[in-house]
């Protein structure tokens, strides 16, 4: 922690960034996220088991981005990342939202993270993403700080519950995901906090046509919920905020990875793993298949 | 609702250059093919939003079909191929969420293949006819949420009025 | 203010009455205040913290149709809604939510009357239920309430013991509630339930409000702001789970060509279209102007307008929030 803090500390007073993106504490068991500009403010830094959120979606935030263009010359930014929110930084990288000169990346070996705050850190308690998790170590990052660790291994109930979807009827399937949908509030929690959802105006915002109806009934939710889960098929990266920033507990990560395991099967393709090759949904390829074509 | 009686009602988004002009031809041709389908012309398949989809669905539809040039015949050079990476994921998804496959359906039909566009109308028209009316998503205009049964009750009779 | 006696059995034996009458039962669950269809589901447990959200929903829908249309050949065709309000129970509302529909009801009969709201409204019975458990989020006692504030309840509910509950008649409502089922009550003695409510552990108090008040009021332009709003990503988790944040958007939707209806939703102040003109001007453009918005409406604007603070302290924005911001804390540094 504290070669976290003096190297971000180091970093400020060298004008080499111009804000530190980190965690910072606010209680036993919880961390908020924090935009440090004074290197004094870096003796707050964390980062532990309860580094719940994915900073990389300040990265797209025009306040944060003006930071940036505060001196003479444009500074970068650091963020503290875990390894599987580098992916979602390589993926806004690989969709032109921001530069990897732009950025300096702060790295951790990770041990998983709980799956929400107010939890004791164990098995039981771990993330979803973190019982698959195959990215322990960072695949690119400007600096790396922590010791390999060990990820507690656990039942993988997501994937349970995939499966059992999976096996349902037609009927069954709209039924469940029905009852799912009207529960949601529209509050938008899942998109402010989705790292790739950086339109500057959502399409659920645009109301003439309003093609994605705001009332939070059963037909608004269903449009809004299939939307959102189609513009991020083959883009999302599993953070799972999504999932934990929902006040009414839908369980959006059971879509996300259903769409990432086809990309997986169909594609071979796997999001914000790599910046040598382009996007899924960014690119064709002429040889795809034509299985569902007349 | 009578099951013999009962036509289903299909839309179907064509791209301007190539399946519209199918359908041109399959006119002029004299083909016969069942007139269920509602045509919306596009530009291109590639332009064609999932939302546009969802929205006729909403609006009654118990198919949707998209139909657009072969691959590298498109009029954009590439319009297909994007839309066809899309709608693979698309149609993944809402077979996941519990939504028929066989309610949205796909084709190429160049400007030359009439025959083609007849075949692929009678084929959807057929399927969408065994699978019946698409009540499970038609509820959900009338069914408000299951917190509120109440608004279900008022919404169902403002319904009957209206209609 | 009289109070009785009454015990559990009995108590669970009025609502299985009152189920069977019709009435629309709820009661805290995990995540929201759940329609009663058994009483087992009834829980009276004080220790418990607040539901993820409260039970405006049922007075202030997230999603309600004001109007329905039809558009003719030369006219329209206009069906209104009449909103039958049906008796609604609440059982065991924490003290924190208990107060709610009382201070939203200023601002749906000020200018004019939200016939919406109020047929809900007053079909209410709040019964409230005594709190024992606060965590780090709760902050009733700053705001004017506590864990056994009978303010907006109807009947009061403190366990004497674990069958019998001291139950409270706060208001002329609850007293008619109540007459069907004297036979159930015995005459109480407030200083045994006083004896309970003394030993009752509170919340510290946070924040003065009214030091808040006037420092919202000398600190419009503070750099305070600029820091949270950098933090704070624009969703309105806070807003919607709220028990009194009360903004609505009215939309018109279609049914299809020639009918519709208009529709009252839920809306939230700290989304960035909120206040977006049709011009394009968006006079609250940045976050950081958008949550002082939030903090200002809630402890001064509405003091100013209404004499009262738009918070119940209930703790529910700062517990579900994404980004971990607690409004207790940023309340309590709204001082120099």
């Amino acid at each position: 922690m504290e070669v976290l803090r003096k190297y971000a500390s180091e970093l400020l007073e060298k004008k080499a960034v111009a804000a530190v993106i980190g965690y910072v504490r606010v209680s036993d068991k919880r961390t908020r996220p924090a935009i440090i500009t004074n290197p004094e403010d870096t003796s707050s830094l964390v980062f532990d088991n309860y580094c719940l959120n994915n900073l990389s979606v300040y990265l797209t935030k025009a306040r944060i981005k003006a930071l940036c263009r505060t001196s003479d010359k444009p500074m970068k930014l650091a963020i503290t990342a875990k390894p599987c929110d580098v992916h979602s930084i390589v993926a806004l990288i690989q969709e032109n939202q921001i530069h990897r000169d732009d950025i300096h990346i702060i790295s951790f070996n990770c041990g998983g993270v709980v799956k929400d705050f107010g939890l004791e850190f164990s098995k039981e308690t771990l993330a979803s993403k973190c019982i698959h998790c195959e990215s322990q170590k960072p695949v690119y990052f400007d600096k790396l700080f922590g010791e390999e660790k060990k990820i507690p291994a656990a039942e993988d109930k997501q994937l349970q519950k995939i499966n059992e979807i999976d096996s349902m009827s037609t009927e069954e399937r709209f039924e469940f995901f029905k009852k799912e949908f009207d529960k949601c509030i529209k509050c938008y929690a899942c998109r402010a906090v989705c790292p790739l959802c950086y339109c500057q105006r959502c399409i659920t915002d645009k109301t003439i046509p309003c093609w994605i109806e705001s009332s939070s009934h059963q037909r608004g939710n269903f449009s809004w919920n299939i939307v959102r889960a189609f513009h991020l098929s083959a883009r999302c990266t599993g953070c799972g905020e999504c999932e934990r920033a929902c006040p009414m507990d839908i369980p959006l990560g059971l879509i996300n990875r259903t769409m990432a395991i086809e990309a997986k099967k169909s594609f071979s393709f796997v999001s914000g793993r790599s910046l040598e090759i382009p996007t899924l949904v960014g690119s064709f390829d002429v040889k795809d298949s034509d299985e569902l074509f007349m | 609702m009578d099951k013999e009686k009962w036509e289903p009602k299909i839309a179907a988004f064509v791209c301007n250059w190539c399946t519209y002009t199918g359908a041109d031809l399959a006119g002029t041709s004299r083909i016969k093919y069942p007139s269920n389908t509602k045509l919306i012309r596009v530009m291109c398949s590639g332009s064609v939003d999932p939302v546009f989809i969802l929205k006729a669905f909403e609006r009654g539809a118990d198919g949707v079909l998209v139909s657009g040039c072969h691959p590298n015949d498109c009029h954009y050079n590439a319009g297909n191929f994007h839309a066809r990476r899309r709608w693979d994921f698309f149609h993944k998804l809402l077979d996941f969420i519990g939504i028929e496959k066989e309610r949205l359906q796909f084709s190429w039909i160049s400007a030359s293949e009439g025959k083609k566009f007849a075949d692929v109308i009678s084929k959807i028209t057929k399927d969408i006819k065994s699978l019946g009316p698409f009540k499970a998503y038609k509820q959900m205009n009338s069914e408000f949420t299951v917190n509120f049964p109440e608004y279900n009750e008022s919404s169902n009779s403002i319904n009957k009025e209206l209609q | 203010m009289t109070e009785k006696i009454i015990l559990k059995d009995d108590f669970l034996k009025i609502c299985s009455d009152l189920l069977s009458k019709g009435d629309t039962l709820l009661a805290p669950g995990q995540a929201e205040y759940i329609r009663i269809k058994d009483i087992s589901e009834i829980i009276l447990n004080t220790s418990a913290l607040p539901p993820k959200t409260s039970f405006k929903s049922y007075a202030f829908p997230r999603s309600e149709p004001l109007l329905y249309y039809k558009r003719g050949k030369n006219d329209v065709q206009i069906i209104d809604i009449n909103v039958e309000g049906k008796n609604i129970v609440v059982i065991g509302a924490k003290p924190c939510d208990a107060e709610s529909l009382s201070i939203m009801n200023h601002l749906f009969t000020w200018d004019y009357e939200d016939e919406f709201f109020t047929a809900r409204a007053k079909h209410f019975i709040v019964i409230g239920l005594m709190c024992s458990n606060f965590d780090e989020y709760c902050f009733c006692t700053s705001v004017g309430t506590s864990p056994v504030s009978e303010k907006g309840s109807d009947l009061f509910l403190i366990p004497l013991d674990e069958n019998t509950f001291a139950i409270r008649i706060v208001t002329e409502k609850g007293n008619e509630f109540l007459k069907p089922y004297t036979e159930f009550l015995k005459d109480g003695n407030e200083q045994n339930s006083a004896m309970i409510t003394k030993k009752v552990k509170f919340p510290e108090i946070a924040f003065d409000k009214d030091e808040v008040y006037e420092w919202l009021g000398n600190n419009f332009e503070s750099p305070k702001w600029e820091n949270i709003g950098n933090v704070c990503l624009s969703c309105a988790q806070c807003a919607f789970a709220c028990p009194v944040c009360h903004c609505f958007d009215i939309v018109d939707e279609d049914y299809s060509y020639s009918e519709g209806r208009r529709m009252k939703n839920w809306d939230g102040c700290q989304f960035g279209h909120f206040t977006l003109h049709a011009s394009g001007h968006n006079p609250r453009d940045l976050q950081s102007k958008r949550y002082r918005q939030r903090i200002n409406h809630k402890f001064r604007y509405y003091v100013d307008r209404f004499g009262k603070i738009l918070c119940t302290g209930c703790g529910r924005c700062s517990r579900g929030c994404p980004v971990s911001i607690n409004i207790k804390e940023i309340v309590s540094n709204c001082k120099d």
